[in-house]
């Protein structure tokens, strides 16, 4: 559905230094520094995946969905989605997709949502029986009914969010870029948002690429993640066994009736993460957490026992701390240059 | 004694950071002056083609009416470089509602919000008020005299005086208005009567317009007044009337402006 | 887009466009009481021409242009070029871009739509016009309507595709909002806005009726105003049409060479 090759995306940025003597040279010799966005990544997406973008800011997530889109033309590689090469901007191709960022909008904001999803429907050229079954369809799972009559700046954000994925869902589109929709809504909204996209994916068999911030996001939602960093792809495969590869540890949650001495978790075997107030959680290699469990279940008295995963966040900040330390290491090796004038 | 220096002080440091914003685009001097420039042409195109068929106006001469444009011109300066963005500035805080954190303040929310923000390079416009000023003056062949420049100095208060009261009251307005953004273009729109001598108003609606332009908007004394005074041509009554006129302006406005936030604070949860 | 599809989406692009106008009567209203610069004017010439008449004007004459020059900025005006430099600025012209529909021809319909509420503050000045004035400010026979409908749109045309191109300039130069400026001062001076450009010395006429400016507004009013015979009338038009065809073809230029280096540089 989505394959890019050797995708690099550089700006060169213009470089003004303060004061005016700067400011009038500059007029007359510029001096740049490029700005490598995206620096040469390579992927497959298949139709009717969902797929999340993982990375700090600044890694190139945002470029890559915009170059996906069309909005922006690589510097270098090849892209194409469903057959097309975004920077062509055809017009199937443009009725193929929808980019929704969480930070702009396209509603109307003095008219009623409904107006802009009348004028999508003109734009996308939908047929009328089939407008009026997926705006039905939407009304009902959204839950928009009293909303969109109303002008859209007198919505919450997460109701104006609801407007904003209806709208751009009314010509169904097959490729669904989602750049940070949940950002700024509260959890219940998030939650939400996450059930409605997954259902639109799985009913449509629509492909779906995410990036968030919110990892509970990216946990629900997609199966496979791709981390970018940097500009560089360091992550392609299932959520699960990136966890697995940085953080191996399982974490047992152990509830205790009452407080015990440290010196009884110790032969439980793993390390103690936390341990106040009744609640101890021990990071145990996954082969070992069966022998933890029994011997906490023997020896303490246990109330209630939950084995976890490590936190997303934790397992992400630490891939990147890796993935950090590893080009520290070869920029000490080769001190070639970051950036170059031009 | 105490209160006055620590409000100067304020201004001061008011003054300074913007003044060190300004410095950051210097650039902007240039295409400031530029544009202040090419506006001033609008302002005097007509001139020359009016003064191209006819040699006298209502009284006015050339290089007479020459005077009132600089005066126009030279109050635009201060209206877009002193007053305008502090102004803009209230009505966005009214927006976005954080006109609180200045009522918070323990110092006069109308001082506060009067010298919020000054814009240097916009008031480029004074420049070329003076320029126009010498142009005028050397095509007369004779200088103002000490007695004209002085009473056109002491005009030039009253008239900031009045601009800003104006302006106070407009501003007033948005407290009970919703939406004001375009209330300021609004009033320069309005302020762009000033541009001629206040007599070309004399023929039209049998002088109800010269009455609106003195008395209710007070645009003739701000324009028409300084530039008759530089002539030595204003009545001392009238320099008289212009003074306590636009001090009486100014207690309204005040007056007007308490009421306004007492309004807001009393109706803001 | 094919013109097909985009023909098909017009209606609608059309009605949106005009309930968002509705939407926004209010700032509609404040513009307009802000474009007194032809009532500014208009009282200098009076006193110009108490005693007097200036050429073949007389005071009447006066109120009747500038009443008309009002009614006709009311009609001629755009605003794309502080629309698309927010846009760019604020990157939700990628919105626009996204959808399979050239922005162009979005602008025009927005702009379009917005025709008839400014029919509402255009008709009553011309109806004080012809109280004030009398039946000669407007056009007296069949053949100088037609001629004004179409000196209007033509005005318009200017107008919106001078906005569009020079609204494309920020895709360049960041902000093209001071370009703008320098624009609308020439328009203001060359354009018959501030005094009937027959007034001026006939060089400076000449060397007007090369620039585009006076068929933004000076064109209308003339004909409104029944200045011109026919056979005038209609060099003028074609004159201004010619402008139009010039602009349209430097605007599809600008911006595509404009939206090309959005998509490199990003937004």
């Amino acid at each position: 559905m989505i394959s890019v090759r050797g995708l690099r995306k550089h700006y060169k940025v213009h470089k003004r230094p303060p004061g005016l003597k700067a400011a009038l040279r500059s007029l007359v010799h510029r001096s740049y520094t490029t700005v490598k966005a995206v620096d040469g990544i390579s992927f497959d997406i298949r139709p009717g995946e969902r797929v999340g973008f993982l990375g700090p800011n600044g890694a190139g997530k945002t470029t890559t969905l915009k170059v996906l889109s069309g909005l922006l033309h690589p510097s270098e590689g090849e892209v194409t989605v469903d057959g097309h090469v975004p920077r062509l901007r055809e017009e199937a191709f443009l009725k193929k997709i929808m980019l929704v960022m969480g930070q702009k909008q396209q509603l109307l904001w003095d008219l009623p949502p409904a107006e802009t999803f009348e004028l999508n429907r003109a734009i996308y050229d939908v047929p009328a029986a089939q407008y009026k079954q997926t705006m039905d369809e939407l009304i009902s799972l959204l839950d928009i009914g009293d909303l969109i009559g109303k002008p859209t700046r007198q919505l919450s954000l997460g109701e104006r969010m609801k407007c904003e994925l209806a709208a751009a869902l009314i010509h169904r589109p097959r490729v669904l870029f989602l750049d940070e929709p949940t950002i700024g809504l509260d959890v219940s909204m998030q939650a939400t948002m996450r059930t409605f996209i997954k259902d639109y994916n799985e009913k449509y068999g629509a492909t779906l690429i995410l990036t968030s911030h919110y990892m509970d996001d990216v946990a629900a939602l997609c199966p496979r993640v791709i981390v970018i960093d940097k500009g560089l792809l360091s992550y392609d495969g299932s959520l699960d066994a990136l966890v697995q590869r940085i953080r191996p540890e399982k974490r047992v949650v152990l509830r205790l009736s009452e407080q015990v001495d440290a010196a009884r978790l110790a032969p439980l075997g793993g390390k103690v993460v936390t341990h106040e107030a009744g609640t101890a959680v021990l990071q145990v290699r996954q082969e070992a957490v069966n022998a933890t469990i029994s011997r906490a279940l023997a020896g303490l008295p246990v109330t209630d026992l939950t084995v976890e995963n490590a936190p997303l966040e934790e397992v992400m900040s630490e891939l990147f701390a890796e993935n950090k330390a590893r080009r520290e290491a070869a920029a000490h090796e080769a001190p070639a240059s970051e950036s170059v004038p031009a | 004694m105490g209160m006055v220096r620590r409000y100067w002080r304020l201004l001061g440091i008011q003054l300074k950071a913007s003044g060190l914003l300004a410095l950051q685009y210097r650039a902007d001097f240039f295409t400031e002056g530029i544009t202040s420039l090419f506006w001033t042409f609008t302002a005097l195109a007509p001139l020359f083609v009016v003064y191209g068929e006819r040699s006298v106006v209502e009284g006015w001469g050339f290089a007479e009416a020459l005077l009132v444009v600089g005066w126009f011109t030279l109050l635009q300066g201060i209206l877009e470089g002193a007053i305008n963005p502090s102004l803009t500035g209230v009505v966005d805080h009214i927006r976005k509602g954080t006109l609180d954190f200045v009522l918070l303040k323990p110092a006069d929310a109308q001082f506060l919000v009067s010298t919020q923000r000054f814009l240097p390079w916009r008031a480029f416009n004074v420049l070329t008020g003076l320029g126009l000023f010498v142009y005028a003056f050397a095509k007369l062949g004779h200088g103002p005299s000490v007695t004209g420049v002085l009473a056109s100095v002491l005009l030039l208060g009253t008239s900031t005086l009045l601009l800003y009261s104006l302006w106070i009251l407009t501003v007033s307005a948005a407290f009970f208005v919703v939406r004001v953004d375009n209330l300021t273009y609004l009033f320069t729109s309005i302020f762009d009567f000033a541009r001629w001598p206040s007599s070309v108003f004399q023929g039209v609606a049998r002088g109800a317009l010269t009455i609106f332009f003195t008395y209710v908007i007070p645009l003739a004394l701000m324009t028409t007044f300084p530039a008759q005074a530089m002539l030595g041509r204003l009545p001392l009554p009238a320099l008289a009337g212009a003074v306590v006129g636009s001090a009486a302006f100014a207690w309204v406005a005040r007056r007007v402006w308490l009421r306004s936030i007492g309004h807001y604070t009393s109706a803001s949860s | 887009m094919s013109f097909r599809n985009t023909m098909r989406a017009m209606p609608t692009l059309l009605k949106v466009g005009f309930a968002e106008a509705v939407a926004y009567r209010a700032e509609m209203l404040i513009w307009v009481l802000s474009t007194t610069m032809p009532l500014v004017n208009m009282v200098l010439w009076m006193a110009v021409a108490r005693n007097a008449p200036v050429g073949r004007f007389g005071q009447a004459d006066f109120v009747g242009y500038f009443l008309a020059t009002f009614a006709v900025r009311q009609l001629t005006s755009s605003w794309a070029a502080w629309l698309i430099n927010w846009e760019v600025r604020q990157g939700t012209l990628s919105m626009r871009l996204l959808r399979p529909i050239s922005p162009l021809w979005a602008y025009a319909a927005e702009n379009i739509a917005g025709f008839p509420m400014r029919l509402i503050v255009a008709i009553p000045v011309t109806v004080l016009a012809v109280v004030l004035v009398g039946s000669k400010a407007v056009p007296q026979h069949a053949w100088q309507w037609a001629f004004f409908v179409l000196a209007v749109l033509g005005g318009w045309a200017i107008s919106f595709l001078a906005n569009v191109t020079i609204g494309a300039l920020s895709f360049f130069l960041g902000s093209s909002q001071k370009v703008m400026e320098v624009w609308l001062v020439l328009y203001f001076v060359c354009s018959g806005y501030m005094y009937p450009v027959e007034l001026l010395p006939a060089g400076l006429r000449t060397l007007i009726n090369w620039l585009p400016f006076r068929y933004q507004i000076g064109l209308p009013v003339e004909l409104m105003t029944g200045a011109h015979g026919w056979r005038e009338a209609l060099v003028l038009l074609g004159a201004q049409w010619a402008w139009v065809a010039v602009l349209g073809a430097l605007t599809v230029a600008v911006w595509k060479q404009g939206v090309r280096r959005f998509a490199a540089f990003g937004g």
